[in-house]
């Protein structure tokens, strides 16, 4: 037998629009990568299983369409999130400028209980473009936001190659593992038929 | 409130002549012989001269007929009134070519409802359908898809065929190397999930959880982005397949079917799927998600997953589940009388409920006070008894939930098999209280074997209760007891295997009303096979379903005529009947043969029904 069971975690990927959140996740879950890009509808789901530490984790990941008309999905969507991934494309300068946005409308809406501590990891992506000749973004940028936020964890990765992909949601995954939550004992009460418990329950007023 | 009113009504008219849809027939009582005698009214002009245009029923000339202001208590007399007409009538014109007029009816009638399901206008739903498949991307659009492909590929018999391992459930999970890309997972025609808000998979029939993980997640997008809207989504039809969604609080139940079971049959079974996990857990989960939405129960439920699918399993092989009613083992009446003492003596050292059980079947029930159990909580109790392996092997105590009685908090049960189907469920509010129900038990037992109660529920479990065969078919027959008919049975042919009832009585259910118990006929030939119980159970569920249909509903009697049966249907104050013919049977004399049946269970009502138990006040 088994000694821990398995977990399961939510995971969330957020960014601008034609950042590479699909890319990433299909490279990560499927090994694949295609130049065409499709966009995604409302929200794609996949999953993944992953052993770490000796145990067995799977990851549901909701990769999110990062158009603006979509952000209404986001209460939806958000609830219950093990960990947050904000994906930007190192080549345009205001998908990074928008992670904040990103970052700060999912503490509103997912409402953590502790939202200085929540888990969440930035990935700069198409580091491979044009060598990286046409990048905007630096890396020393990027790694100053991250660290202003609480020390977010921060790759730089390429979808098409592959390249860090692993790596990163590796960390997704410690990262969403170590903010799981003492477990409570589970102790509902026990009915006491001398307090007109009863009386109540037959009456049907708790409903 | 737009939410309420935007589901269709799935039982839409099909082929069932019901009084509701007549709405020129002003006594309800009446209704019965409006809709049954215009058939063969119309019949028999037909076999006398025209061809018969397009199965419509034509109301004709009951109206006029003077069957006014008749209430509840003359029904019979009214029904029994028109029955002697109607017989005089089909008698006289019944021939070979009137019988096959008759079966077409019937035949004809069915196309129209079987088309309007599958269009998908049908669903009253467009506006959801629409927003759901947008927020749900493409692999949700995929699965529609795929499930659509499935439900034009097969279950156009309309029979679902029995599981290969039939008992397997019982062992836990089936199938659990499935997951939503399987074609056998798709082609599976009822899937049962559980899952939280925030789309973390809890339960699934079929196949495993975390593999459905972003099966799951799918779910809780359609359902929480309705929801966002202000809005709920109930019911979603893809083809032959229903969609229906349950929202618990943080608990989201969804069935997917292709079985043509009607939306409020459907929504009952996922609310007792409900019910039994607040049976485990109590809703005190609530507590959990609301402190931390993250929250994964289903540590909470390990080892329960024979407990879901034990009750996902009853759900065409139990009437209880749809019936919402318990049934007793038939029992002299003094043998079920001194295991009521024996109940009562204990329950009056502080035990709120003893219950005696054998398999789904109350042998007796005693509860303190005015403590009442409601029959879903029996159901829920006996099924986590029953499929729970552990109870067989030692008496156990174990923390329990009823959820009519009280959802929020815990009481504990004392479960003791005292032989291989009978089981002692003493339930208490005392944690500690474990020695004494101990004692109880033995002082219980030792009583039942001395005086031969065991025995009596042994002998009665073999030997079976009501059958058709038996019905007493002369009115003025009084049989008192089932008993000595069982033994004269058994003397006689060594067997006891149904032969069918007089005028193709074929099945019966019996509910009663104020005692919330029910007795069925045992099963007989030709409704044999596992298989066809289970059709017959599908077919009693819709007749109940439209006879308690709020929306055209109530009514008091429905007869239905289709390729397999003759349905019956009466709903009075005080009992609903429910009765399987065979296909031809003659409407008047069918009639006339629920009135014996009626007769009977009032004849035999102290053995078959655990009388002057506490009133059950829901």
């Amino acid at each position: 037998m088994a000694s821990r069971r398995r977990m399961l975690l939510k995971v969330i990927i957020l960014g601008d629009s034609g950042v590479g959140k699909t890319s990433l996740m299909n490279q990560y879950v499927n090994r694949k990568f295609s130049n065409q890009y499709k966009a995604t509808i409302g929200a794609d789901f996949l999953t993944k299983e992953v052993q770490f530490e000796d145990r067995l984790f799977t990851l549901q990941i909701w990769d999110t369409a990062g158009q603006e008309r979509f952000q209404s999905l986001g209460v939806a969507f958000y609830r219950g999130a093990d960990c947050c991934v904000l994906v930007y494309d190192v080549n345009v300068k205001k998908s990074f400028d928008n992670l904040n946005n990103w970052r700060e409308e999912f503490l509103i809406q997912a409402s953590p209980s502790d939202p200085e501590n929540f888990p969440f990891v930035v990935l700069g992506n198409k580091v491979d473009v044009d060598g990286g000749n046409s990048r905007v973004v630096s890396e020393k940028k990027a790694r100053a936001w991250c660290a202003s936020k609480g020390n977010i964890p921060y790759f730089e990765t390429s979808a098409k190659e592959g390249f860090n992909v692993d790596a990163a949601f590796e960390c997704i995954a410690k990262n969403a593992l170590k903010n799981e939550p003492e477990e409570e004992v589970y102790l509902p009460d026990t009915i006491d038929v001398g307090s007109g418990q009863q009386q109540r329950s037959s009456s049907g007023c708790e409903c | 409130m737009a939410s309420d009113s935007s589901y269709a009504s799935p039982s839409s008219d099909e082929e069932e002549e019901s009084a509701g849809q007549k709405p020129t027939v002003d006594v309800n009582i009446n209704s019965i012989d409006t809709s049954l005698d215009a058939i063969e009214n119309q019949l028999s002009s037909i076999a006398l001269n025209a061809p018969i245009d397009d199965g419509t029923v034509s109301s004709t000339d009951y109206h006029e007929e003077p069957v006014s202001e008749i209430d509840d208590g003359s029904l019979r007399e009214s029904v029994s009134e028109r029955r002697r007409n109607s017989i005089g009538e089909s008698s006289s014109s019944r021939g070979s070519g009137l019988w096959r007029n008759n079966l077409e009816v019937g035949v004809e009638l069915e196309p129209e409802g079987d088309g309007s399901p599958s269009s998908p206008s049908s669903s009253g739903y467009a506006g959801e359908r629409g927003s759901s498949s947008s927020a749900a991307s493409a692999s949700d659009t995929d699965v529609i898809r795929e499930i659509r492909e499935n439900g034009s590929s097969m279950g156009d018999d309309g029979v679902v065929p029995l599981d290969p391992a039939q008992a397997q459930w019982i062992r836990g999970k089936r199938h659990a190397d499935e997951d939503d890309g399987s074609i056998s997972w798709r082609k599976r025609k009822k899937h049962f999930f559980i899952l939280s808000h925030s789309g973390k998979p809890i339960y699934s029939r079929y196949g495993d959880e975390h593999k459905l993980a972003g099966f799951s997640a799918t779910l809780q997008a359609i359902i929480s982005f309705v929801e966002n809207g202000g809005d709920r989504v109930k019911l979603v039809r893809a083809g032959k397949h229903q969609v229906v969604f349950l929202v618990k609080g943080p608990i989201y139940l969804v069935c997917i079917s292709c079985t043509e079971e009607p939306y409020e049959s459907l929504r009952g079974q996922l609310e007792l799927l409900y019910g039994q996990m607040i049976l485990i857990l109590t809703r005190s989960v609530d507590k959990c998600f609301e402190k931390n939405p993250k929250f994964d129960m289903t540590p909470l439920l390990g080892g329960t997953d024979a407990v879901f699918s034990s009750l996902i399993h009853s759900f065409s092989r139990n009437p209880a589940t749809f019936l919402h009613a318990y049934t007793c083992l038939p029992l002299a009446y003094t043998t079920r009388q001194a295991a009521g003492a024996i109940l009562q003596d204990v329950a009056d050292t502080g035990v709120l409920f003893a219950i005696l059980m054998c398999k789904d079947k109350v042998v007796s029930l005693v509860g303190l006070q005015k403590a009442s159990l409601h029959p879903d909580d029996m159901l829920l109790l006996a099924n986590f008894v029953m499929s729970s392996e552990s109870f067989r092997t030692s008496e156990s105590f174990s923390p329990i939930c009823l959820p009519r009685y009280n959802p929020m908090a815990f009481l504990y049960a004392y479960v003791h098999y005292l032989d291989v189907d009978t089981y002692l469920t003493l339930l208490t509010t005392s944690s500690q209280a474990f020695f004494h129900l101990k004692e109880c038990r033995i002082q219980i037992e030792a009583v039942l074997k001395k005086s031969n109660v065991l025995n009596e529920v042994e002998r009665s479990l073999s030997d079976g209760g009501m059958r058709i065969e038996d019905l007493p078919v002369d009115p003025s027959a009084n049989f008192g007891s089932l008993f000595h008919l069982n033994q004269r049975k058994i003397a006689t042919n060594g067997t006891v295997t149904g032969v069918g009832g007089p005028a193709g009585l074929w099945h019966f259910i019996y509910r009663s009303i104020y005692l919330d118990q029910y007795v069925s006929s045992e099963f007989a030939s030709p409704i044999n096979h596992p298989h066809q119980q289970k059709r017959l159970y599908r077919a009693y569920q819709r007749l109940y379903a439209s006879m308690h249909d709020k929306g055209v509903g109530p009514h008091k009697t429905q007869f239905r005529r289709d390729d397999n049966y003759v349905l019956l249907c009466w709903v009075t104050q005080d009992f609903e009947l429910y009765a399987a013919f065979d296909p031809l049977a003659d409407k008047g004399v069918a009639i006339r043969i629920c009135n014996r049946v009626c007769q009977w269970v009032k004849d035999v009502e102290n053995e078959i029904f655990l009388l002057g138990a506490t009133p059950f006040s829901w």
